[in-house]
């Protein structure tokens, strides 16, 4: 999933962007989002997600839930 | 006549000076209107993310979709050619999770026109759906404006066809409330874009300040615009046509090029989106995140009320739930960037204005309704509903928050204090959603697109629609008239600028009053 996609995705839920630029790395993004929620994007498609609100985003994208 | 002054203020946080003008007394010319004392108790609701035409486009008496022009009703693509059709509402225009959804293959091909999203001939998607969220931001709103004609709502969108739908909202509880009171048909949001802004507005009249930003951690955040600085500027792989995506911009950021905070940041204070720093106080956001806002020092409303010794407080939803619990989804999902005095140096934590004047109203608002129902509320209180109760789209419904909100009136309609209050119930912003009526030209920050806003009291016209152009700044012109207070100075310039651009001038509510 790229970014603008993980972007769509949050943002339709009601949840602003906040935040988006490069990290610092320089091989994908950071977001931040008006939850709180961090997501990092890699330019290859990873994500994590942490922060505020954390597991919502993961819901949103489908992502496996931590354990715990 | 009114006169230039410099006040010192003094609070236990800091010390500041304004500028500002004094109050004129009720009778005197250009002053309030007699009788205006007869109001001794004024209550706020901010409700969430609803254009005019979005709800009340088809009430009685009002200046509605039967009375928008032709070129009004049709949207322009981004190069300015008329859009043949309406693009289709990326990834669909029920939230996620919704069932049945209304997915984005469901609405392509839509006329370029507005569309009602409960039509039963349509969609037939009732009011307790969630729908997709969009856009509305500082910069896209005025795109969206385009000088008044709102022709390019849908090109600067991110959510397609979106931006063009309504709802019948003639049953529900508000409309029969604005029914029996007055409906102002010509009030705008104070600031262009998002709820961040509009609750600076409302009650500060002013824009956030980030200073020394180019050097601070939010520096990536600063937004490119184009010369005038009215519009983002297009980075070159922006999709050329609406119908072909969302489009990208240079840098959408939350700040301008000069500073100042025009879309979501974080307070400094918990409960914020930001947790607090490692090792720091837990009563504060870490100021090392990007979208942290600063401690800021503008006078507020709040500030000149605690001033002239009148009570008042922001009663917040879900407030100590979430300072208790931390936040929680679906419910009450509080937004920690809908509370403005969090952000505010006057009101950090450990302060006794904190204490006194941000009170929680409780899950549900049961708090608030218990103030209004033991007849104990302050002489001017704002409700601020929680997250799910609130109307924003993406997370909330409309019927949750229309039924909640009229609830509260039914209470303050049978509060003891009811006899000499006024209630204004409107919202913040419209949700990135189009209406068909130019905002009146004003100054840099707005007002921004028509929103509504039912104006309840014993001594509200009754079953009226007040056509007298306001924003969310005649609120604060009302508490400020009411309440001899110094005027604030945004509305100044609010003032003047309207003027300076040949608009009717902004009204105090009391159109919508009849006081004698």
């Amino acid at each position: 999933m790229d970014v603008d996609k993980v972007i769509a995705l949050v943002s339709a839920a009601g949840i602003e962007l906040t935040g988006r630029r490069r990290n610092s790395k320089g091989d994908g993004w950071s977001l931040s989002f008006s939850s709180g929620a961090a997501v990092e994007v890699s330019d290859g498609g990873r994500i994590g997600v942490s922060g505020n609100g954390a597991a919502d985003i993961s819901r949103l994208l489908d992502l496996p839930a931590k354990p715990g | 006549m009114k006169r230039s002054y410099v006040l010192a203020l003094c609070s236990t946080a800091l010390t500041f000076s304004l500028a500002f003008s004094a109050p004129v007394l009720a009778g005197e010319p250009g002053g309030p209107p007699d009788g205006i004392d007869k109001i001794k108790t004024v209550v706020v609701i901010f409700a969430e993310n609803r254009a005019f035409d979005n709800l009340y486009g088809h009430f009685p008496g009002a200046d509605g979709l039967d009375q928008a022009s032709k070129e009004s009703l049709q949207q322009r693509d981004r190069d300015g050619s008329i859009l043949k059709e309406l693009p289709p509402v990326w990834d669909g225009l029920t939230a996620k999770g919704v069932t049945p959804p209304v997915t984005q293959a469901m609405t392509e091909h839509l006329p370029n026109a507005p569309y009602t999203v409960n039509d039963p001939k349509g969609f037939n998607v009732p009011l307790s759906t969630v729908t997709h969220d969009l856009w509305h931001r500082y910069y896209q709103n005025q795109m969206q404006i385009d000088g008044g004609k709102n022709d390019m709502f849908v090109a600067w969108a991110d959510s397609g066809a979106m931006p063009m739908s309504n709802w019948d909202a003639s049953k529900t509880v508000m409309w029969a409330v604005a029914r029996k009171y007055t409906l102002a048909d010509h009030f705008f949001m104070g600031g262009f874009g998002g709820s961040f802004f509009n609750h600076q507005w409302l009650i500060c009249a002013c824009a956030p300040y980030y200073p020394n930003a180019d050097k601070s951690p939010a520096h990536p955040s600063i937004s490119v615009t184009n010369a005038d600085g009215t519009a983002l500027k297009i980075a070159d792989n922006s999709p050329k046509s609406a119908l072909d995506g969302v489009p990208k911009f240079v840098s959408d950021g939350n700040l301008t090029p000069d500073f100042y905070a025009v879309n979501t940041m974080q307070p400094p204070y918990q409960p914020s989106g930001n947790a607090p720093a490692p090792g720091g106080d837990p009563r504060y956001a870490d100021p090392s995140k990007a979208t942290t806002l600063p401690p800021q020092t503008e006078p507020t409303i709040g500030d000149m009320l605690s001033l002239k010794h009148i009570s008042w407080a922001y009663y917040s939803g879900a407030w100590q739930y979430t300072l208790d619990h931390g936040n929680h989804t679906p419910v009450p999902n509080f937004q920690y960037h809908h509370q403005p005095f969090n952000y505010y140096a006057n009101f950090a934590p450990g302060t006794e204005a904190r204490r006194e004047h941000i009170r929680d109203a409780g899950l549900g608002g049961v708090s608030f309704i218990a103030a209004i129902d033991d007849g104990v509320l302050p002489q001017v209180s704002f409700y601020k509903p929680q997250g799910n109760l609130n109307e924003h789209s993406g997370y909330a419904d409309i019927q949750a928050g229309d039924r909640h909100i009229a609830d509260v009136v039914s209470h303050l309609e049978k509060s003891p204090q009811w006899a000499h209050m006024l209630v204004v119930v409107t919202y913040d912003e419209n949700g990135g959603i189009w209406d068909h009526v130019a905002p009146p030209k004003g100054d840099r920050w707005g007002p921004g697109t028509r929103i509504p806003a039912i104006i309840i009291s014993p001594f509200a016209k009754r079953d009226y629609v007040d056509h007298t152009p306001y924003d969310t700044t005649s609120i604060l012109r009302f508490i400020t008239e009411r309440f001899a207070l110094p005027e604030l100075h945004g509305i100044v310039v609010r003032d003047k600028a309207v003027a300076a651009n040949g608009e009717p001038p902004l009204g105090d509510l009391t159109g919508a009053l009849d006081l004698h």
